[in-house]
């Protein structure tokens, strides 16, 4: 029988409640900033302001495909349930980021480029990658075994992760439609205004927090239902 | 055997091997065989028959965004699209993007003429990576509506 229950020594102080306040402040904040002190953009407008939400989800959805990785791998290694709660939960919220971001940027693809959708390259491989962390989700439904779930999810994990770095670069790998990175760049500093980079990054702090908030609630709700699981048996 | 190696490390490692067979793959081909645009230069070296359906990306060269107003409310555009090297004159009668500026990128779809020029069904505009405020009593350069 594999140890599965956390050993409680000290109690962990609470706080997940703290984490959900300086979420909801800070995406407040940041929300405001976007709207009202960003400067217009000399070129589009108003319309380019989704690009605090847009951005930010993209990066994080990267991000949770990363932990996903890393968390599939430890659980393959040293078999702890608690990496495949970490893999299920960034997982999850990975794939709602990248819904997000898939939406905000269609919603500012059509009054500025023209279309709400093209296949071109960047749109591609995000939709790829979109489908493949779904595609996760459901593979883990197949099984009741718990180890047999976990090990098939965990390979899958780190073969899935091999696309998110293929998204950032296939704007450089091919001729497309979405433009260049602005900040994720190699040559030169980010191409934005400085009001607008603060503004990005008061938005990426904020999703960041929520990430967390998110993270630590699915992480503790996954523990608890396998602590249930192995309690029955 | 399996127990002896231990399955385990058999199955990170084939994980790993395929993720990186994958990843070559996908990283070697995506760039040529996924052609979402062709550029005038590439398009003339191609020589792209007339009536075939593909998608040009370049440049609105200056001076060449132009409008012509035609019986019962039709309008009919035609711009230069460039890459410094081939110029296509693109013919379009459908309704082009705000963001359509010359100097700026765009991407149009559609099919070569017989005479050379491109007859575009539709034309999508392309913004580049940069973000800037727009420099005091001037108006940002989006237009609303054409001309």
């Amino acid at each position: 029988m594999i140890e599965t229950t956390i050993p409680r020594g000290t109690p962990l102080p609470r706080i997940r409640p703290w984490l959900g306040i300086a979420a909801a402040a800070s995406f407040v904040v940041a929300s405001a900033m976007a709207l009202f002190w960003a400067p217009t953009d000399a070129v589009q407008g108003d319309v380019y302001r989704i690009l605090y939400v847009h951005v930010p989800l993209a990066w994080l959805a990267y991000l949770a495909f990363v932990v996903v990785f890393l968390a599939s791998v430890a659980w393959l290694w040293t078999k702890r349930p608690f990496f495949d709660a970490v893999a299920v939960a960034s997982a999850e919220i990975g794939v709602l980021f990248t819904g997000l971001f898939l939406v905000a940027g269609s919603i500012w693809a059509k009054p500025t480029w023209g279309v709400w959708w093209t296949w071109e390259p960047r749109l591609v491989t995000t939709a790829i990658m979109f489908v493949m962390y779904v595609g996760y989700l459901l593979l883990r439904g197949l099984s009741t075994d718990f180890s047999r779930r976990a090990t098939r999810a965990a390979v899958f994990g780190i073969v899935a992760v091999i696309d998110v770095p293929i998204v950032h670069l296939s704007v450089l790998w091919a001729n497309s439609l979405h433009q260049l990175p602005t900040v994720l760049r190699i040559a030169g500093s980010p191409a934005l205004d400085t009001p607008m980079l603060v503004t990005l990054m008061a938005s990426l702090g904020a999703y960041t927090l929520v990430y967390a908030y998110f993270m630590s609630a699915r992480v503790s709700l996954e523990l608890a239902r396998q602590g249930r699981l192995w309690t029955r048996t | 055997m399996l127990e002896r190696i231990g399955a385990r490390r058999v199955l990170i490692v084939a994980a790993l091997g395929v993720a990186v067979l994958v990843g070559t793959v996908a990283a070697t081909n995506l760039a040529s065989s996924t052609v979402y645009y062709l550029t005038p230069s590439e398009a003339k070296a191609r020589n792209i028959p007339s009536k075939q359906i593909v998608r040009l990306g370049g440049q609105v060269k200056a001076d060449t965004l132009k409008v012509a107003f035609g019986g019962g409310g039709t309008a009919t555009f035609s711009l230069v699209i460039t890459d410094g090297v081939e110029d296509v004159l693109v013919i379009a009668d459908g309704a082009l993007p705000g963001l359509l500026r010359e100097g700026a990128g765009a991407v149009v779809e559609g099919a070569f003429l017989p005479d050379g020029t491109f007859h575009a069904d539709q034309v999508i505009a392309k913004h580049d990576e940069v973000y800037t405020a727009p420099t005091v009593g001037a108006t940002p350069a989006h237009r609303t509506s054409f001309p």
